[in-house]
């Protein structure tokens, strides 16, 4: 009796190990994603920050909305697709993405050359963005020089954590302490909190907390140039192609211009789309 | 003079009446054995004695000094409990030895930490004591390591190490096997031909006939019967006493 | 980025998962131990406020807890919060696991008999004197296996200081995978927690061995 129960529990278990590494290798399908490449897919899943607004947060009536999120969300509704939203763990997200735990990310998320280079296929740019230190306005910190010695908040995974370990590491060395959050809701309540000094964070995002908070103000210098992009995997160009010739249909009946009216942080000029 | 003398003593357990009205003493140099069937009362009346259980009412003195008085009804204990407790010692069925000190720490700790006396004068007079017992080899050795007669030889070693006037035994056998009750059995009569006061709960008859200076046979909460243990137990003429003592010697 | 590099820096973290972990057991084994005494008070009052204590901070989650403690002071009073993390995560740290002490050590008093107690007071020992003489030792001796356990978890939670953006060995970690598009580090946190949870493993033995001379 002992035997066979033990025998059915090692059982279970090699079956558990088996499906789960099938799971990371093969990319066998998930319930929430349809078959990459199939010709006649029903159901489109986005993933998303959900913490990152405007591109993509929980909206008042608690279900994802954003710029970003509604993009897709026309996106899916000229394809004929089943729109879904699967929230990532940001600095997991493209493990999450191979995973198929969603089809794509489409999340305000900056093109890296890193991301070429592992093989993921990336949308054309939508986006222009740079990165900004958003700041407290009775802080008097006019520049990136004043913030020589303090502590300054960056979300973990983000391009701006990159820029800071890269391109801009001379800079983060003058900082005091540079502070990496699980997410920019928590940066902003740490700059709000007197835990830290200035949030290095994109445009937009600064640009929205400014419109709804009082008593921040971002420092006027552009400390990086970057562009927001989709990231597919690395098999899905056909998939990436649907998407960027439906954004390109949503331009040119008007409906991508309409979207991009509903949030005002999000400017105009930047919409590479649009050009 | 008298070492212990409860008098009027009351004690209920909820609607249990279990001590009713009790009035006992015990003389220096004086071994009293208690008696009875279980439930009757006599080891209430013995942690009564050594404070473990708090009377309703009636009087404790102690060398003529009032550990508990009866004031409007009601038991009113002395603020210097502690002082009393050096006055008696006590052996538990179960010995309750602390496990996690040796032989020798469980005799020395008390005198040394609660009594402050000298550590070098303890220790000596420990070793000496269980020279006398025979456990002389047994000073760094465990509870643990010990057969049930010993720890409880043990257990009345440490009560001796306090220097008691009057040593109360609470059935110091009936956890023993009865091949170990001899020895314990042994040590307690040293300790009478010694002229050590002490009071015994017991259930070994011929042992109580043998040792005590006085036999006291309680039942349902009160002393039915004491005298010297010739009378009690050879030529009592109280049915009750009678009837225990004849199922006693049937089992 | 090699792999020595990795090592090395989440090395640097490890000072930070170590300070978590003494500093919480070094606050959390007594408070614990007052809460039990205090759950066990003749006073209802008193029990009930301990029991209510034990009951919230064991039925929720640590990670809540965490943000509570760093943020919290913050949203109800206005009061800045730490710069220095390490304050309020062992603030959070410590009074949760004090509460499960608490019932760890209650457990170990509930589990000692009445003789043990009534051999002391015969004896004369005042009431400090038979708890901190008698009862404790055997207690301990009693739950160190489960103390030890809950020592071995706490080793693992330390991860959970990432919440509040402390940055210790385990966020380092997911730092350089992040960067590094690596699962590396993540092997090499793992080898950390096994390696700590390991000699926590020995130690805790070795005082456990050293305490078995008796039985109890």
């Amino acid at each position: 009796m002992k035997k066979r129960v033990i025998a059915l529990i090692l059982a279970a278990l090699i079956a558990a190990l088996t499906f789960s590494l099938a799971g990371c290798g093969s990319k066998t399908d998930t319930p929430s994603t349809d078959e990459p490449g199939t010709a006649a897919r029903t159901m489109f899943t986005m993933g998303i920050d959900p913490e990152y607004p405007p591109f993509s947060y929980l909206g008042d009536d608690g279900t994802y909305t954003g710029f970003d999120v509604d993009v897709c969300k026309a996106v899916c509704d000229y394809l004929g697709w089943d729109f879904n939203v699967f929230a990532v763990n940001w600095d997991q997200k493209l493990i999450q993405l191979d995973n198929n735990e969603c089809d794509c990310v489409w999340s305000g998320m900056t093109i890296l050359d890193s991301m070429k280079e592992s093989g993921y296929v990336i949308s054309r740019p939508y986006f222009d963005n740079e990165q900004v230190l958003l700041v407290k306005a009775d802080s008097g910190f006019k520049s990136s020089a004043d913030l020589a010695g303090k502590d300054v908040a960056v979300q973990l995974g983000t391009s701006g954590e990159s820029l800071l370990n890269d391109d801009l590491k001379d800079l983060a060395d003058t900082f005091g302490n540079v502070v990496t959050c699980d997410s920019f809701l928590k940066c902003f309540t740490e700059l709000e909190g007197n835990a830290v000094d200035a949030v290095f964070v994109d445009r937009p995002v600064a640009d929205n907390y400014v419109a709804e908070h009082d008593g921040f103000v971002i420092i006027d210098e552009d400390l990086g140039a970057e562009q927001y992009g989709i990231a597919f995997r690395s098999g899905d160009a056909e998939l990436c192609a649907q998407v960027e010739s439906a954004i390109d249909a949503l331009v040119a009946n008007g409906t991508y211009a309409e979207i991009a009216a509903k949030y005002d942080d999000i400017d105009e000029g930047n919409l590479l789309f649009l050009k | 003079m008298s070492v212990l003398a409860m008098s009027n003593i009351q004690k209920s357990f909820g609607s249990n009446h279990v001590l009713k009205d009790i009035t006992f003493h015990v003389d220096k140099g004086e071994v009293v054995s208690i008696i009875g069937p279980s439930g009757s009362g006599k080891s209430t009346l013995l942690r009564c004695a050594t404070f473990l259980e708090t009377i309703d009412s009636g009087t404790i003195t102690y060398d003529d000094k009032n550990a508990a008085e009866t004031v409007n009804g009601k038991a009113v204990y002395a603020k210097n409990l502690n002082d009393f407790r050096h006055i008696f010692g006590l052996v538990f069925q179960n010995f309750n030895l602390f496990p996690h000190y040796s032989v020798l720490k469980n005799m020395m700790d008390a005198p040394v930490s609660v009594l402050h006396r000298d550590k070098n004068e303890v220790r000596e007079e420990c070793m000496a004591l269980l020279e006398k017992m025979d456990l002389a080899g047994k000073a760094d050795a465990y509870p643990c390591e010990l057969s049930g007669g010993q720890q409880q030889r043990v257990s009345i070693v440490r009560a001796l190490a306090m220097k008691p006037e009057i040593l109360f035994f609470d059935e110091p056998t009936s956890a023993l096997d009865p091949e170990l009750t001899g020895e314990v059995l042994k040590v307690i009569k040293q300790l009478a031909d010694e002229k050590m006061t002490m009071v015994i709960v017991t259930h070994e008859m011929p042992f109580a006939r043998a040792v005590s200076d006085r036999v006291v046979f309680m039942d349902k909460g009160v002393v039915v019967e004491q005298g010297r243990p010739e009378e009690l137990f050879g030529q009592t003429q109280n049915e009750r006493t009678k009837q225990f003592l004849q199922n006693y010697s049937n089992t | 980025m090699t792999l020595l590099n990795i090592i090395i820096k989440m090395a640097e973290g490890l000072e930070k998962t170590c300070a978590i972990f003494f500093l919480t057991l070094l606050f959390a084994i007594p408070l614990g131990m007052i809460i039990a005494l205090l759950r066990g008070s003749k006073f209802k009052v008193i029990s009930a406020i301990a029991r209510a204590y034990i009951s919230v901070l064991r039925g929720t989650p640590l990670m809540l807890q965490l943000i509570a403690v760093t943020y919290g002071p913050y949203y109800l009073f206005g009061i800045s919060i730490s710069r220095n993390k390490l304050i309020p995560v062992v603030i959070a740290f410590t009074i949760n696991y004090a509460a499960y002490f608490a019932e760890i050590y209650r457990s170990g008093i509930d589990s000692m008999p009445v003789g043990q107690y009534e051999a002391a007071q015969v004896l004369g020992y005042s009431k400090i004197q038979t708890f901190f003489k008698i009862i404790l030792p055997q207690v301990i001796r009693r739950i160190l296996p489960s103390l030890t356990n809950e020592i071995v978890t706490l080793v693992k939670d330390t991860s959970m200081a990432f919440t509040v953006s402390y940055q210790e060995m385990f966020t380092i970690g997911k730092q350089i995978a992040n960067s590094q598009t690596s699962f590396v580090p993540f092997v090499v946190a793992g080898v950390f927690y096994y390696v700590f949870n390991a000699v926590v493993g020995f130690v805790m033995g070795r005082v456990e061995k050293k305490m078995s001379y008796y039985k109890i």
